[in-house]
């Protein structure tokens, strides 16, 4: 290192890794520096333990040359999983309470080991976008759960993502702090105190960073800052603050659909010693009894019938709560093309959800046939519950659909393109759900006959029922 | 104080020798003390020499090192009376004059704040006084969290007991099919 010190370029050791040093600064370099069996050795192992192994920050840490191969990780922490519940047993036999710990027990060295495990015992999910993009990170959280058992997760969401959190029972605490807003500089910096405060293990976001984030989540002071980073120049200096970052497919990450996380599922599920690797859990949501009672009352006065009506949800409105994707924004349909579908349905009810009460109005102006309900639900936990008792749903590219595959309802989806179809509802046959697309990439010169005929799924489901 | 000084250097062998002479030896004592309170009980007796007609002294009394509180002067002239002058003001100084005067507008500026805020109408308005969310009168601003928190925990708690129940169902039945 001091030959090179005298070369104009000094600095360019530091930029980059010391494996990857230029080889001509050591014209005689001793043979010690870089045994070969062992390097091969140690670049085969990590593979094996990271598959998706990304090439270091070199100014996180220089001297950080990746796991060491002859490293033995024998009684010093318990092979597997974390453990649910670390507390010790209780001793009644001790007179000062204390509590019945190993001998030797020392809390200093548990705290290592689980720090070479990863255990996460708390994690904050800070979620970017709305309904939809919440949604989808249901299964991120269940694998949380099963991959790091008794973690406590919390979420910090926009206001509307927020509500989503009405159907997870894996979540603790949802607060609402929108990621892509621009906060004020008192909610800004109450954020970093509450987040502090609670002493995170692991921060997720899915927002795509920039230095401003990572910043942010940089002085949360947790432990593991992991995010999603901007796939381009607005990424700059975002690594240098955060542990481990994924670099979406494009800018706008919905546009992934429905496995818009899969870079962070795979990070989280990941291999590592005795744990295999964890299978990514399906979208599902849990729909507690009061909800559903309160959605029964609401569609009963809006003259349904409990498993004898369908959910159509996607109408066109300027309203907030229409639960569409980011990824997606040409997936409402205007009312005379819904008329067009409903036009004779019969034997199932026809309920349609609106997304705000003036448009009431226009349902009832529009839409030909008189058998129908109209229901004024803006969030995603009623939506749940209404789908939940009906005989299936007919919706565009909104959350409605999801919640239909997650409650294994049919559904009729309704798409602008059959790309589109493919990304949001993988596996479409499995989840009984029928994608009809447009042929020409606008939703709406979708083809009317076409959902007419795949109608049938609900009769069938009926006749069964 | 020369001789006070040998009478105790004498009167010392005497007390551990004999009680007999001790009556003897305490007359240079009381003498010694005598002479102290006439001449020099008061440190602060100040004698003016020079001038044998008249004499003057003066004595202090401080406070504190810095405050005197009273001071005595007292004349002698020959033939005549005493001229005794008590003064009894206060006597700061300047550095204590500014304390004095500093700790006033201090207390002057935080009175205003503070008395000012208590006639303040916004800390007996609605805004300030009303109840806080759970009626307490406290508010308690993770209120909605909490009740969202405890709702999600109740859904865990029946998801779960619905998964029992499926299980030992599902658990029945196979016993069920064993016994057929």
């Amino acid at each position: 290192m001091a030959s090179t010190s005298f070369l104009p370029k000094t600095i360019s050791p530091f930029l980059t890794n010391p494996p990857s040093l230029p080889s001509t600064h050591f014209t005689t370099k001793p043979s010690f520096l870089n045994p070969p069996a062992d390097h091969l050795a140690c670049t085969r192992k990590s593979s094996i333990l990271t598959p998706s192994a990304k090439k270091k920050n070199p100014w996180i840490d220089i001297f950080d040359d990746g796991e060491d191969p002859d490293m033995e990780y024998g009684s010093l922490f318990v092979d597997g999983k974390q453990e649910e519940d670390t507390r010790p047993a209780d001793n009644p036999n001790n007179p000062y309470g204390f509590l019945k710990f190993p001998k030797g027990f020392n809390i200093e060295v548990a705290q290592l080991g689980l720090k070479i495990r990863g255990d996460i015992r708390r994690c904050c999910c800070m979620i970017s976008g709305g309904v939809y993009e919440n949604l989808l990170f249901f299964p991120v959280i269940q694998m949380l759960k099963d991959r790091y058992p008794g973690i406590l997760v919390d979420v910090l969401a926009s206001d509307r993502g927020k509500q989503c959190y009405e159907l997870n029972k894996n979540v603790r605490w949802a607060n609402v702090y929108d990621p892509d807003g621009d906060p004020e500089p008192a909610v800004y910096t109450d954020m970093i105190g509450i987040l502090k405060n609670r002493y995170y293990d692991s921060i997720l976001s899915t927002k795509l960073a920039g230095l401003g984030h990572a910043a942010f989540m940089f002085m949360s002071s947790a432990r593991d800052k992991v995010s999603y980073i901007y796939p381009n120049v607005n990424a700059a200096g975002a690594d240098l603050l955060l542990t481990e970052t994924f670099k979406p497919d494009s800018t706008n990450l919905s546009e992934g659909g429905y496995h818009m996380y899969h870079q962070m599922l795979d990070w989280l599920g990941r291999a590592y010693y005795n744990v295999p690797r964890q299978p990514v859990p399906p979208l599902r949501v849990s729909i507690s009894r009061k909800l559903k009672e309160y959605v029964e009352a609401k569609y009963r006065a809006a003259g349904a019938e409990k498993g004898k009506y369908i959910v159509i949800h996607g109408i066109e409105s300027d309203s907030k709560a229409s639960m569409q994707s980011k990824g997606d924004t040409d997936s409402l349909l205007p009312l005379e093309v819904w008329d067009k579908i409903t036009d004779d349905i019969s034997g199932l009810k026809p309920v349609f959800v609106i997304p705000n009460e003036k448009e009431r109005e226009n349902v009832e102006e529009i839409i030909y046939n008189e058998d129908i309900g109209i229901l004024f639900i803006t969030t995603p936990g009623q939506l749940a519950a209404l789908i939940n008792d009906s005989a299936g749903v007919i919706a565009t590219n909104t959350a409605a659909i999801q919640l239909a595959n997650a409650r294994e309802k049919p559904s009729i989806a309704l798409f602008g393109s059959e790309e589109k179809g493919k990304l949001f509802v993988p596996k479409a046959e499995e989840k009984k759900c029928t994608i009809i697309s447009s042929k020409t990439g606008k939703l709406i010169d979708i083809d009317v006959g076409a959902v007419k005929q795949a109608l049938q799924i609900f009769d069938m489901s009926l006749a069964l029922v | 104080m020369a001789e006070a000084i040998a009478g105790f250097t004498i009167a010392k062998p005497h007390i551990l020798n004999s009680l007999q002479k001790t009556k003897l030896d305490l007359k240079p004592c009381s003498r010694w003390l005598w002479q102290c309170s006439s001449t020099r009980l008061f440190s602060g007796w100040q004698q003016p020499k020079g001038s044998n007609r008249k004499r003057a002294s003066l004595s202090k009394v401080n406070a504190f090192p810095d405050w005197p509180l009273m001071a005595v002067m007292v004349e002698h002239i020959e033939g005549q009376r005493d001229l005794i002058t008590y003064k009894s003001i206060w006597h700061l100084s300047d550095q204590a004059i500014k304390n004095v005067y500093v700790f006033y507008i201090m207390f002057t500026c935080w009175g205003c704040l503070f008395f000012g805020a208590m006639k303040d109408p916004y800390y007996d308005s609605e805004a300030y006084r009303k109840d806080g969310g759970d009626g307490s009168g406290h508010w308690v601003y993770d209120k909605q969290e909490d009740i969202e928190e405890s709702a999600r925990a109740e859904l865990w708690r029946e998801e779960l007991i619905e998964e029992i129940e499926q299980k030992v169902g599902g658990l029945r039945e196979l016993e069920e099919a064993g016994r057929k």
